[in-house]
C-alpha cells in the first residue's frame, strides 16, 4: 500500500453556533487524485483552508508528509501549493512580476527559467508582462496554475481549476495534471462541480454533505453508496444530484 | 526568519511602487506639499524678525520628521491593504511565509519609501527655502530612532485592526497619524496644551522626541530624560504591538478572516 501523504483526523470547524465541518477523517495516500465533493456550502473550501492553515480548527488533527500542521505548519507548506480561480493575485502587478514574487517566497532555484519553463507549459508567454487587471478569468486561472507549479509540489491542492476554462484549455489542465501525476508521483486533492472530470481525474472520492463525509472510495463505489443500487460505471452527477434534492427537499 | 521570504514581500511592494501612481504619490506627494507649506510660513515669520532664526527654522525640520513618522505608519497600514484590495491573502498565506515574515519586508519596503519621502521634502526645502535638515539631523538622531520606532508600533497596531475589522476601518490608515499630532507637540511646546491633554501627551514617544529636539534648539543639550522616556515608552508600545498582533491574527485564523476578506 502507498504511504500516506495527509491524514485528517475528527476535522471540526464551527463559526459560532455555525457547523462548517463536523467530525471529517480521510486519508490521502501518496500520488494519488483524490477528489472532495459535495453541494456548496458542504465544507469542501473550509477543509481546504484547514489544510493550508489558513483557518484553525475547533477539533481534530491534520498530518502532511508524516507531520502535525499546527508545529510544522512553515516546512509543510514549502512542500505544497495551491490554486483556485477564487483567488485573486496583485492585479497592478505582471503575471511575471507576479510569479517572481512566489518563486522568491518558495526559493525556487533558477527562477527565470522555471518561470519561463511554466508560461510555455500553460500558453501564456505571450501574457507575461501584462498586467493581471487586463487578463481574462481563464488567462487569470492558468497564472494561478502556473504559480502552483513554482516549487514543484509533492502535495497539490486545486479548487475547481477549470472553473473559468474553456473546454480545450480545461481538457490541457486535466492531460497536464494526469501527466504531473504519473510522471512526478504529484498528490493532488481536487474539487470541482464537473462530475465528467472528477470520474476522470480521481482515484477516490470524499463526498461531503452538511459539513460531514456521507461516502468515501471510487468513483463507482461513491455512486453505489448514494444511489443505492449496483450500478457498472460511476454516475456521479446523478449521485450529486441525489444528495443536492434531498438537501432542497429537506 | 528566512530572507527569501522577506525579500519576497519587498519585491512585491516595490513593485508595486513602480506599477501604481496612488504609491508614488503617496510616498512624495503629503512631504512635499507640508514643506511647501510650512516653507511660506517661515518665510512669513523671518521676516518679522521677531523670533529665533533657530526656532523658526525648526518648524520646518518638524514638518519633515513628522512627515516621516506619519507616511511610515500609514504605509504599513495601506501595504496590508494592498494584498486585501487584490485579493491576494489567501495565495500570500497559503505560502510558507510567516507573519512576523510578512511584517519585517513592510517595515524594511516603508523605510524605504518613507526615505524616499523624506529626502524629496528635505532637498525642497534646501533648494527653495535654503533650509539644510542635515546639520540638525544629527544631533536629532536619537529622537529620529524615537519617532520610527513609534511609527512601527503604531503601523503594527494599524494592521492589527485591519486585519479584524479590514476595509471598514481603511480610513485610519490615513487619519490616525493626524489624531496623534496634536498632542505629540511637533510644532510647539507641551506646556501650550491644557493640562488635561498634557497627561496624554507625555505619554506619547513622539511628544518627548520634539521636547527633547526643542531642548537642543534652545541650546541645554542632549536630553537624557526624554530619550529615556521615548524609548522606554516605545518599548511598552512595541510589546504591546506585537502581542496585539500576534493575538489578532490568531483570532483571524480562528474566524476564517483570512480567508472571508477576500
Amino acid at each position: 500500500m502507498k504511504p500516506s501523504i495527509a491524514e485528517i483526523k475528527n476535522l471540526s470547524k464551527s463559526f459560532g453556533d455555525f457547523a462548517a465541518v463536523r467530525d471529517v477523517s480521510f486519508e490521502i495516500l501518496s500520488g494519488e487524485i483524490m477528489g472532495l465533493l459535495g453541494p456548496n456550502g458542504a465544507g469542501k473550501t473550509t477543509t481546504i483552508h484547514m489544510i493550508l492553515g489558513l483557518i484553525t480548527p475547533t477539533a481534530g488533527e491534520i498530518r502532511i508528509f508524516g507531520r502535525d500542521l499546527r508545529a510544522h505548519r512553515h516546512e509543510i507548506l514549502q512542500e505544497m501549493n495551491f490554486t483556485s480561480p477564487y483567488v485573486a493575485f496583485p492585479t497592478r502587478l505582471t503575471v511575471y512580476e507576479n510569479l517572481v514574487v512566489f518563486a522568491r517566497m518558495y526559493g525556487v532555484p533558477n527562477r527565470r527559467e522555471r518561470i519561463e519553463e511554466l508560461l510555455e507549459t500553460f500558453g501564456i508567454t505571450s501574457l507575461r508582462d501584462k498586467p493581471i487587471a487586463r487578463l481574462s478569468s481563464g488567462e487569470n486561472t492558468r497564472v494561478g496554475l502556473a504559480k502552483a507549479m513554482l516549487n514543484d509540489p509533492k502535495f497539490l491542492l486545486l479548487d475547481e481549476p477549470t472553473a473559468y476554462l474553456d473546454p480545450e484549455i480545461a481538457w490541457q489542465v486535466r492531460e497536464m495534471m494526469l501527466k504531473l501525476q504519473r510522471e512526478r508521483g504529484t498528490t493532488i486533492l481536487y474539487t470541482s462541480h464537473n462530475m465528467a472530470e472528477v470520474e476522470q481525474m480521481c482515484s477516490r472520492i470524499i463526498f461531503l454533505h452538511h459539513g460531514r463525509v456521507v461516502a468515501s472510495g471510487t468513483p463507482i463505489e461513491i455512486t453505489q453508496a448514494i444511489l443505492r443500487e449496483q450500478r457498472d460505471e460511476p454516475a456521479l452527477e446523478e449521485a450529486f444530484l441525489r444528495i443536492a434534492r434531498e438537501r432542497i427537499s429537506a | 526568519m528566512k530572507a527569501n521570504h522577506v525579500t519576497a514581500v519587498i519585491v512585491r511592494h516595490v513593485y508595486e511602487v513602480r506599477r501604481n501612481l496612488d504609491r508614488v504619490l503617496d510616498m512624495v506627494y503629503w512631504p512635499v506639499l507640508d514643506i511647501i507649506l510650512w516653507g511660506f510660513f517661515t518665510i512669513y515669520l523671518t521676516r518679522g524678525n521677531t523670533l529665533h532664526p533657530d526656532l523658526v527654522s525648526f518648524l520646518l525640520g518638524a514638518s519633515i520628521l513628522w512627515g516621516l513618522f506619519y507616511s511610515f505608519q500609514r504605509d504599513m497600514t495601506v501595504g496590508f491593504l494592498d494584498e486585501l484590495w487584490s485579493r491576494n491573502l489567501i495565495n500570500l498565506f497559503s505560502c510558507p511565509l510567516g507573519v512576523w515574515e510578512y511584517i519585517t519586508g513592510l517595515i524594511c519596503v516603508n523605510l524605504l519609501k518613507s526615505l524616499v519621502g523624506f529626502g524629496c521634502a528635505s532637498a525642497i526645502a534646501l533648494v527653495a527655502y535654503k533650509f539644510d535638515i542635515g546639520p540638525m539631523l544629527v544631533t536629532f538622531l536619537p529622537y529620529l530612532a524615537i519617532l520610527l520606532l513609534f511609527a512601527f508600533a503604531v503601523g503594527i497596531i494599524m494592521t492589527g485592526l485591519v486585519v479584524r475589522y479590514t476595509t471598514r476601518i481603511q480610513n485610519l490608515a490615513w487619519s490616525f497619524a493626524g489624531l496623534l499630532q496634536p498632542v505629540s507637540c511637533v510644532f510647539y511646546p507641551i506646556k501650550s496644551l491644557p493640562k488635561a491633554l498634557r497627561a496624554i501627551a507625555w505619554m506619547l514617544p513622539t511628544t518627548h522626541a520634539f521636547e527633547g529636539m526643542r531642548q537642543v534648539l534652545a541650546g541645554h543639550g542632549f536630553s537624557p530624560t526624554h530619550f529615556a522616556w521615548g524609548m522606554g515608552l516605545n518599548l511598552v508600545y512595541l510589546v504591546f504591538a506585537m502581542f496585539f498582533f500576534e493575538w489578532i491574527f490568531g483570532v483571524a485564523r480562528d474566524n476564517g478572516l483570512l480567508v472571508k476578506i477576500e
